[in-house]
């Protein structure tokens, strides 16, 4: 097939094939050879050539990167389409897929993935573990053995949730083998699920639409990081909360803790840990109290009890409080609940999400706001209590075989359920994770299967698009397709009958042949539907609307009996999931260990979050080692000082501590779980996340903790602005006086067409560092480990600062993006004695790596301190070095760098344009920042051009520039965050702003 | 300068022979306490050496600067050195200019002070370059690529001030090295007398050598003498044209100048003092030249101290809440240590040289110059560190300590700095025998 032929073949049953020119349909290049996708073959390339191929394949243009489009469901609680940057063979970045909803963004994990693919402590091939050891083995005998075990009866599966063909293929796999298949996620959705099972009777997880809502209250989700979708979920509470369009959703935040998305709430209720539910049933009682229709009437007796004053009282807030909270929500035109997630996943973690959804029905959100698609799209997964169950199983020798694929219960369960014993009384433990973690290490045979990147797969993303995954490189390793791995076991085992398809490929495409049968008449034949599908990364489905998106409330619901959690006498323990770690799987990706936690700005490490009325009378200060001490275990670990936690509570992230799993993970902090008994929830049997009573001592001794930021607050030098949404002046336009528009002018060279230049939405930046981690992966950013950024040595070229601004009853984060201003009169410039640093004809301050000595003037006189100096040459180990961009200059020792606003995008870009005849486009070059980032804060173009959307952004009425002051004109306006709360009148007395409104 | 009247040396005026045997005595006779202390000075360079190759192969990072702090003890120590260059040339020009006569014992030694200090402080930009071996971008030859260096750049002024003094300070101190080089030569034989010969340049000291010799000495102090003000303005520039809050200032090139005469004079003080004692020179260099020295050393101190003030001054008068915050955390924070050693070193201590007492103890004036010598090593220290750590952006904040490998070199760059001067003290006459024999001439005839 020749690449004619797969640009016909589009037609109205995919999603981009209209309008998809030819040269748009090149650089998203599906696979046009039968079955091989893997853009190479030959031997095992080890990233020490310059250029991998002597003699590239016929479909392989040197230096031109090709994009695959493929689906990652392993990076965090959304699946994600992306677009896998492979360049001669190796895949480089990783992009969302760009015919999606949320376009080119991602996740910080998501981009993290790559170092999970180029992992150097993954599996390197088959081992079997004999009295020597783990040794090397073949496998042949793997197999063999892994299907003589298996046909011995009594095996379980387990793996994560498997989406789209995935989940029928291991159905079909364990009832051919006669073995039990568990599909399992740490941080699940149980709960959640089953209490919408109690509530409408129906299996389902809704859509939180708080896009379309004008007040937004969360009741503990970390909706903005860690639970359902925070990709998604970030581009609505993007668009939610748009100033200048009239309205800006408010959002109150009720928990003990402010989690990366409670640091953007306009206002925190406080709520005791576990007393949320109360809170929610309290403002239902409220709002059902002044609606007085007819959903209220149902749940009135079931709301009664629940009085705003005794519930304020029970959760240690103000009365006062929580009235203009139900006043709030009740005028509010589309109001939205959201649930507990994670971190407020407490005992009662069922009855938790039920209130929310009576909140949720009777302010009118269920079938507004809060939608139900019928089925779900979101793949099941048993719940925590079965996996406890399984323990107790196994180690009652019920268990023969054990299979484990891509799941780390000896990890994610607490120590307290004793997993990782019960693993040693299984008879055959054979594991197919690729990396050597906790769970794998107690495995009898590891036959380790590819990384998501070098499989095939597919998977829902909505209810109307099934994605389809694609290997898109060589696999790096002696591994193989973990369904092909099962398929030859079973085979080995005697069930090969059961199966037509000889692998998994073959099985997919045997699936979506189904599909294929299923569309109407005049559709294309399947190979040209199926190579479109692969380039594009998908189909769209035709299924019919959904009517009824609001199911009736169960009589179960409207007579439910909430259980109440006791508070505990010291304290209350948190242990959350964090953005970089996730549930643990994030822990040996360097990029992940140097990713400052979002909320305390942390790294490599784990940490003890407590009040500063809690630290001061122990004495203690941030980095003092504390000891928290449970019914379950005690831990050890340096103290975070917090104001964004109740003093009655403490919080510890999850995902550290790993006894096993690689390099990069090994010996960092504590894993939190082990402060948990495992007390499942009744109804859900969801892990109790919160709530555990915990006792706190000070040891007196001093720890360490590596806070990548010198000051939480911005000491009145307005760099991170926070203004109330009244303050936000009418007129979209400053008004630009003509001397500052000639001045701007000659900040690049007059005759060039461009000024590149940025805008950067405060507003809308949740500091989830997906751009963070994309700079890293797009500049080949170095990691120097934990020493060196305790001594201030770390090489992000793009920082997210969290700034403190105080609101007149609390504080409100703003996270402030600090990268390269490329200034148009740069400090940094004239200090250079050798034009290293210089000002290139487009306003970019450059950074010539060859001509640097290493004087460093440059970044002492950079105000804004956003220049990074190689104080050593950093390793990567192979193959982590196969990730490495081939765009972008690897720096050495002695050479400054920083960020030049991805000027190999923008070479490339205008090389384009320059091909054919015209000048760059509007939106042509993305960064790989503002590509990545979920809620489109960034914005990037050409400043001499008076229509392009960055100059309307940065001639905003918001915009404005950090430092200014210094007249150093940088290319970055900043537009402020805006806020419901009210400001202290001291501060921010604006000056230029609110004049422009008179 | 109505110095004279001050103090009459007390002693009995040497002869013109007795100068002659005195002076160059040290250049024939070795001692074991000799050798000693260049061992030690070598061991403790070949220490600083292998530092300075381990950071050359591992990187900057073996120092202990970062980001934010970028400029640590290497450039701390540059100034520092070549703020003790500085009072060679103020007292080799300037006061010949002005014909002060207290000068004549002590310019050789200042001289050469000046010429090893820059050669000390001349290895600090190199070695806290962080790709050394490119370090010739920084000089403007005709490269293929036809890159010159940025002459914008304060870094490339201070390349050209730092070689401008070095290349007068040095034909300066050479130049008056003629008449005592022809001396030795005359009074050595064999290998040192031709050596001596070939650097003497045939001086005959005829009439006619000494009239073009004294035209071209007094042409030299000429040039020398704006160099006392430029080298170190220059310097000051490398801080003053940065916008770091608490280097933007333009008070920097006096306050530096003077700091360096501060500092040079102390250091004279503390080099003469046991060079005295060891060759045994007390009837050369009396109390009435310390003295001198010491009230210079009172006076810069002054000029230092009321730079401080101003400095807090102009920060308050800004009305800058950045310049404000940086200069009360100066004093207040973290490095309020160096910063109160250095007002204790370079205000508080020099106070007591209003006393006569104190100006003619040469025990007091000598601990008293080391602590200003210390007390000026910190202020560098206070002026770069201090600055840097707590910038524009609160978020950036990060302090700095100094690494082994600095210390290692900062030591080695004082025995560097005295091993040069052990030789000079060897093989030159460390007094002017010349000038000297000039001064008794005029004494013994006039009497007094």
């Amino acid at each position: 097939m020749n690449d004619g032929d797969v640009e016909h073949s589009g037609n109205e049953t995919t999603a981009t094939a209209e309008g998809t020119t030819r040269r748009e349909f090149l650089k998203v290049l599906g696979v046009a050879g039968a079955g091989a996708a893997a853009a190479a073959c030959g031997p095992p390339d080890t990233g020490d050539k310059l250029i991998p191929y002597l003699i590239p394949p016929d479909d392989i243009v040197p230096g031109t990167s090709v994009s695959y489009a493929t689906l990652l469901t392993g990076a965090g609680p959304e699946p994600l389409a992306i677009h896998a940057q492979v360049r001669d063979g190796r895949v480089i970045k990783l992009e969302g897929n760009p015919s999606r909803p949320t376009g080119g963004a991602l996740s910080a994990l998501a981009h993290s993935s790559l170092q999970d693919l180029y992992d150097p402590d993954r599996v390197p091939g088959p081992r079997q573990r004999t009295a020597n050891g783990l040794v090397d083995a073949t496998w042949e005998d793997g197999i063999a053995a892994a299907g003589a075990a298996v046909a011995g009866g009594s095996t379980v599966l387990l793996t994560p949730p498997a989406v789209g063909s995935a989940a029928r293929f291991y159905q079909e796999w364990a009832a051919a083998v006669g073995a039990t298949w568990m599909p399992w996620e740490p941080l699940g959705l149980e709960a959640l699920r089953t209490a919408h099972g109690i509530a409408f009777g129906i299996d389902a997880i809704p859509t939180y639409e708080i896009n379309s809502s004008d007040h937004i209250v969360c009741f503990g989700a970390d909706f903005l990081g860690t639970w359902l979708a925070p990709v998604e979920m970030g581009a609505r509470f993007a668009a939610a909360r748009m100033p200048g369009h009239g309205v800006q959703a408010r959002f109150s935040f009720v928990g003990p803790r402010l989690s990366l998305s409670g640091l953007k709430a306009d206002e925190w209720i406080p709520a005791r840990a576990g007393t949320e539910v109360l809170v929610a049933l309290a403002l239902a009682r409220e709002i059902a109290s002044r609606k007085a229709d007819g959903r209220a009437a149902r749940v009135e007796s079931v709301l009664d009890p629940f009085t705003l004053d005794s519930v304020a009282e029970a959760a240690g807030i103000e009365a006062e409080k929580l009235r203009r909270l139900a006043d709030q929500v009740a005028t509010a035109k589309a109001p939205i609940a959201l649930p507990p997630g994670i971190a407020a996943q407490g005992p009662v973690a069922t009855d938790m999400h039920l209130a929310v959804i009576l909140l949720n029905y009777v302010c009118g959100a269920i079938g507004s706001t809060v939608k139900f698609d019928g089925e779900t799209v979101r793949p099941r997964h048993v719940p925590f209590a079965a996996i406890a169950d399984l323990g107790r199983r196994m180690s009652a020798g019920e268990i023969q075989t054990l299979i484990v694929a891509g799941v780390n219960p000896a990890y994610a369960t607490p120590a307290s359920l004793g997993f990782a014993e019960a693993l040693s009384k299984v008879p055959n433990v054979i594991s197919l994770s690729p990396h050597a973690d906790e769970t794998t290490s107690a495995a009898g045979w590891i036959l380790p299967s590819h990384h998501e990147l070098e499989s095939w797969g597919d998977g829902l993303l909505s209810r109307d698009y099934m994605a389809l995954a694609q290997p898109v490189m060589q696999p790096v390793f002696d591994t193989r397709q973990r369904e092909d791995i099962l398929l030859q076991i079973a085979t080995a085992a005697g069930a090969a009958d059961s199966f037509q398809a000889a692998d998994y490929s073959g099985y997919l495409q045997g699936v979506w042949r189904e599909l294929h049968d299923r569309l109407p008449a005049g559709a294309p034949g399947f190979d040209d539907w199926w190579y479109q599908a692969l380039a594009d990364g998908g189909v769209s489905l035709a299924v019919p609307p959904v009517t009824d998106v609001a199911p009736p409330l169960t009589a179960a619901a409207a007579n439910y009996s909430f259980r109440a959690t006791a508070a505990p006498a010291d304290f209350s323990l948190i242990t959350y999931p964090t953005v970089q770690f996730y549930d643990g799987r994030g822990a040996n990706r360097p990029w992940m260990q140097e990713f400052p936690d979002a909320v305390t700005k942390a790294v490599w490490n784990a940490w003890v979050e407590l009040h500063p009325e809690t630290a001061g009378p122990l004495g203690v200060e941030t980095g003092d080692l504390v000891q928290v001490r449970t019914e379950a275990g005690s831990v050890t670990a340096p103290a975070y000082v917090y104001r964004g936690i109740r003093p009655d509570t403490l919080a510890v992230p999850l995902g550290q501590g790993h006894a096993a799993y690689g390099r990069t993970a090994a010996g960092r902090g504590f894993n939190a779980l082990d402060l948990l008994d495992g007390t499942p929830d009744q109804r859900s049997g969801a892990l109790a996340y919160a709530g555990a009573a915990a006792t706190l001592t000070a040891t007196g001794q001093r720890g360490k903790l590596v806070i990548m930021q010198g000051s939480d607050v911005d000491l009145g030098r307005e760099i991170a602005e926070l203004i109330n949404i009244d303050d936000v002046p009418d007129a979209m336009e400053h008004e630009i006086d003509l001397t500052t528009l000639v001045e701007a002018a000659y900040d690049s060279d007059p005759r060039s067409p461009y000024r590149w230049g940025m805008a950067i939405d405060l507003n809308a930046c949740t500091g989830c560092g997906a751009c963070v981690t994309a700079c890293y992966s797009e500049n080949n950013l170095p990691v120097v480990g934990e020493d060196l950024c305790d001594q201030g040595r770390e090489m992000s070229w793009l920082q997210i600062m969290r700034y403190y601004e105080d609101t007149e009853e609390g504080f409100q984060a703003v996270h402030f993006p600090t990268l390269c201003q490329q200034c148009g009169d740069a400090p940094c410039e004239p200090v250079c004695p050798v034009y290293a640093a210089y000002h290139t004809p487009e306003g970019l301050n450059g950074q010539v790596y060859n001509r640097c000595v290493g004087t460093r003037y440059c970044a002492n006189n950079c105000p804004y301190k956003v220049r990074r100096f190689n104080w050593f040459t950093y390793e990567r180990p192979y193959p982590l070095n196969l990730q490495l961009n081939p765009d972008v200059t690897v720096r050495s020792k002695g050479v400054m760098e920083k960020c030049t606003f991805c000027v190999q995008r923008i070479n490339r870009a205008k090389l384009d344009a320059k091909d054919e005849g015209r000048l760059v486009a509007d939106g042509e070059i993305q960064t790989a920042c503002m590509q990545s980032c979920p809620t489109q804060a960034i914005t990037f173009g050409n400043l001499k051009d008076p229509a392009s959307r960055v100059s309307r952004m940065a001639k905003g009425a918001r915009g404005y520039r950090m430092l200014d002051e210094l007249n150093t004109r940088p290319a970055v306006t900043y537009l402020k965050s805006v806020t419901h709360a009210a400001m202290p009148e001291s501060e921010h007395g604006h000056g230029g702003d609110s004049e422009h409104g008179d | 300068m109505a110095t004279a009247e001050i103090e009459v040396p007390t002693q009995e005026l040497p002869s013109l022979a007795d100068a002659n045997r005195d002076i160059s005595r040290p250049i024939s006779t070795p001692y074991r306490r000799y050798w000693l202390l260049l061992g030690i000075c070598g061991v403790l360079i070949a220490a600083a050496g292998v530092a300075w190759a381990l950071q050359i192969r591992d990187g900057m990072g073996r120092a202990g600067i970062n980001n934010p702090v970028n400029w640590g003890v290497y450039i701390v120590t540059f100034v520092f050195w070549v703020g003790i260059a500085h009072s060679g040339t103020l007292i080799s020009a300037v006061l010949y200019l002005v014909r002060s006569g207290w000068r004549t014992t002590i310019n050789r030694t200042a001289e050469a002070m000046t010429i090893f200090a820059v050669m000390t402080a001349g290895l600090f930009p190199l070695i806290h370059l962080g790709r050394v071996w490119y370090f010739y971008y920084l000089v403007p030859y005709p490269s293929t690529r036809l890159l010159w260096p940025n002459f914008r750049s304060p870094l490339v002024w201070d390349m050209f001030a730092i070689g401008t003094y070095f290349t007068i300070s040095l034909v300066f101190w050479y130049l008056g090295l003629i008449p005592d080089l022809a001396g030795l030569r005359d009074k050595f034989t064999g290998l040192k007398k031709r050596l001596y010969g070939v650097f003497s340049l045939g001086w005959q000291g005829t009439v006619k050598d000494w009239s073009h010799y004294r035209r071209l000495y007094l042409y030299l102090a000429g040039i020398a003498t704006p160099l006392v003000l430029s080298v170190h303005s220059v310097v000051s520039w490398d801080f003053a044209m940065g916008i770091v809050p608490g280097w933007h200032s333009t008070i920097f090139a006096p306050y530096f100048v003077a700091g360096a005469i501060f500092s040079g004079i102390a250091m004279v003080i503390t080099i003469t003092i046991p060079l005295r004692w060891a060759f045994g020179l007390d009837r050369y260099i009396t109390k009435y030249h310390f003295d001198n020295m010491a009230k210079l050393l009172l006076f810069t101190s002054l000029i230092v101290g009321y730079s401080y003030g101003m400095e807090y001054f102009l920060a308050w008068y800004s009305a800058d809440p950045i310049e404000m915050q940086s200069f009360l955390w100066r004093g207040t924070g973290f490095y309020a240590g160096p910063f109160w050693i250095m007002v204790f070193c370079n205000v508080v201590v020099p106070m007591s040289l209003w006393f006569k007492a104190t100006r003619n103890s040469l025990k007091a004036l000598f601990v008293i110059s080391v602590f200003v010598n210390i007390g000026m090593w910190y202020e560098r220290f206070v002026i770069i560190v201090t600055s840097l750590a707590h910038e524009f952006d609160p978020s950036a904040w990060h302090v700095y300590t100094p690494s082994l490998t600095e210390l290692t070199i900062l030591v080695g760059s004082f025995a560097w700095f005295f091993f040069w001067f052990l030789l000079f003290a060897k093989t030159l006459p460390t007094i002017s025998i010349a000038e000297v024999k000039e001064h008794l001439a005029h004494e013994h005839e006039h009497g007094h």
